[in-house]
């Protein structure tokens, strides 16, 4: 099935430290790929780096896959933006 | 005997606290509840620290779609958690987990929330709880109103069913067989673009107290169930006679023509009295006789006041209803159904918080309770 998922795209984005990207990768692993005979994606970390990895059967599906990404990580780096190493801190 | 609720408090810790994220459908709320170790009871009650709320409001005539209702969600939700942990003063440090809605709703606003709960749990370093949306209604009537075993009416934009508790679950006795009460609502009130500021159902509710006429709708009530949506149908079909001119609808008795507030009069009643009717035989079977009215068409007063006049008839009978703080979805909810699962040992690990559209509300085991 995999030899039809022949368009592919790697997006590498940096994030501070390694434990950012880490928990960027946690909080993006569990949701399952919807219509996974036509996409596939895969999270990776290399040190402070989060690789995505896109294949898909056309250049239609891996945009709408990588938009979703991306908008999933912006939460995940406004959250991070916001309360990493804050936990003690009450917010005024 | 008693369910323990504190095996797992922190050692030297005499409270717990939660937060709640609820993004099942058009609202973003974040919520702070606290509970004091022992049991809950009415002299010691869960304490609201914060209740945030942002609705995402769409033009007349237009109802709310998942894509961009979780754009909506996403611009939003870490925003409304700061003010959430603002306006409760506590930090991180101090919280002992954080809950979130893990179904029924809609699927990508369910997720565009849960991903900054996943962030924040493990920045934190504090376990995820994952609620389901109906318990947390239920629950969080429970607590606000002191009904200790009623029947609960949970009517809403996306859920119709009446409940029961019964050994440790929630059991439905009846539901709606196609479309929610809220929606059908919801949808009549695009079909004559009524505003949707601050809800469609409030505006309805005003039209109707102007209404003077009831106009015949069908009423399907099928055993214990009800089915709405041939009754939107029939009323659209009204409306549209209504504004093209073309055979306008008129009263049967007086020959008068039939107004928009005629039309939302005659919703109302006919859908509240399935309702209703639904409602008591529940209760004549289960013998009790409370009545919790839950979710956001629950803040209708007249749907309370029919509720009423149904309850006061039974011996012993009181209902039970909050305001729009609780009634419509909340994120407090959410954090006082999670915090009663977590004071179980119920969390959830990272790789089983994948948010479900479809979440019934029997398949939740009610640890917490024993009666």
């Amino acid at each position: 099935m995999s030899e039809t998922l022949n368009h592919k795209l790697v997006l590498r984005i940096p994030f501070e430290t390694n434990k950012q990207s880490e928990i960027a990768c946690n909080s993006l692993n569990p949701d399952p790929i919807l219509k996974s005979r036509e996409l596939d994606v895969e999270f990776e970390i290399d040190k402070n780096t989060l690789v995505c990895k896109f294949s898909g059967t056309s250049d239609r599906v891996i945009r709408v896959a990588i938009s979703n990404v991306i908008d999933n990580i912006k939460t995940i780096i406004e959250c991070m933006d916001e309360f990493d190493e804050k936990k003690e801190v009450i917010f005024t | 005997m008693t369910v323990d609720l504190d095996q797992y408090a922190k050692p030297g810790k005499s409270y717990y606290l939660a937060l709640g994220l609820e993004g099942s459908a058009n609202k973003i709320g974040v919520g702070v509840i606290k509970h004091n170790l022992g049991q809950l009871s009415s002299t010691n009650s869960a304490e609201v620290l914060s209740n945030v709320r942002d609705t995402y409001v769409t033009p007349p005539g237009e109802g709310f779609l998942p894509r961009d209702t979780a754009r909506h969600h996403r611009n939003w939700v870490v925003r409304i958690i700061k003010d959430a942990l603002k306006v409760a003063k506590v930090s991180g440090s101090d919280l002992d987990c954080i809950c979130f809605t893990q179904g029924p709703g809609m699927g990508a606003p369910l997720q565009s929330v849960v991903i900054a709960a996943r962030t924040l749990s493990q920045l934190w370093d504090l376990p995820l709880v994952g609620v389901n949306h109906c318990i947390g209604h239920i629950e969080m009537g429970r607590e606000i109103t002191g009904a200790q075993n009623p029947v609960v009416l949970y009517v809403s934009g996306g859920n119709t069913q009446v409940i029961a508790y019964s050994r440790q679950r929630y059991r439905i006795f009846g539901e709606t067989l196609d479309i929610a009460i809220g929606n059908c609502l919801d949808r009549f009130a695009r079909t004559l673009k009524i505003p949707n500021i601050p809800f469609p159902g409030y505006n309805i509710e005003q039209m109707a107290k102007k209404g003077k006429h009831l106009v015949p709708l069908p009423y399907t009530v099928k055993g214990m169930d009800l089915s709405m949506s041939g009754i939107l149908a029939h009323i659209d079909q009204l409306a549209k006679q209504m504004f093209s001119g073309k055979k306008p609808p008129v009263d049967e008795e007086t020959g008068e023509p039939i107004t928009a507030e005629d039309l939302c009069f005659s919703l109302q009643e006919t859908l509240y009295s399935m309702l209703v009717e639904i409602t008591e035989r529940a209760m004549a079977h289960v013998q009790s006789n409370q009545v919790l009215i839950v979710g956001g068409v629950g803040s209708n007063l007249r749907l309370q006041e029919m509720m009423q006049l149904m309850v006061q008839d039974r011996k012993g009978g009181s209902i039970h209803a909050t305001d729009e703080r609780f009634c419509i979805d909340n994120g407090i909810m959410i954090a006082h159904a999670g915090l009663l699962s977590y004071r179980t040992g119920q969390t959830n690990e990272l790789w089983n918080t994948v948010c479900t559209q479809r979440y019934r509300t029997d398949e939740v085991f009610v640890k917490w309770r024993d009666d």
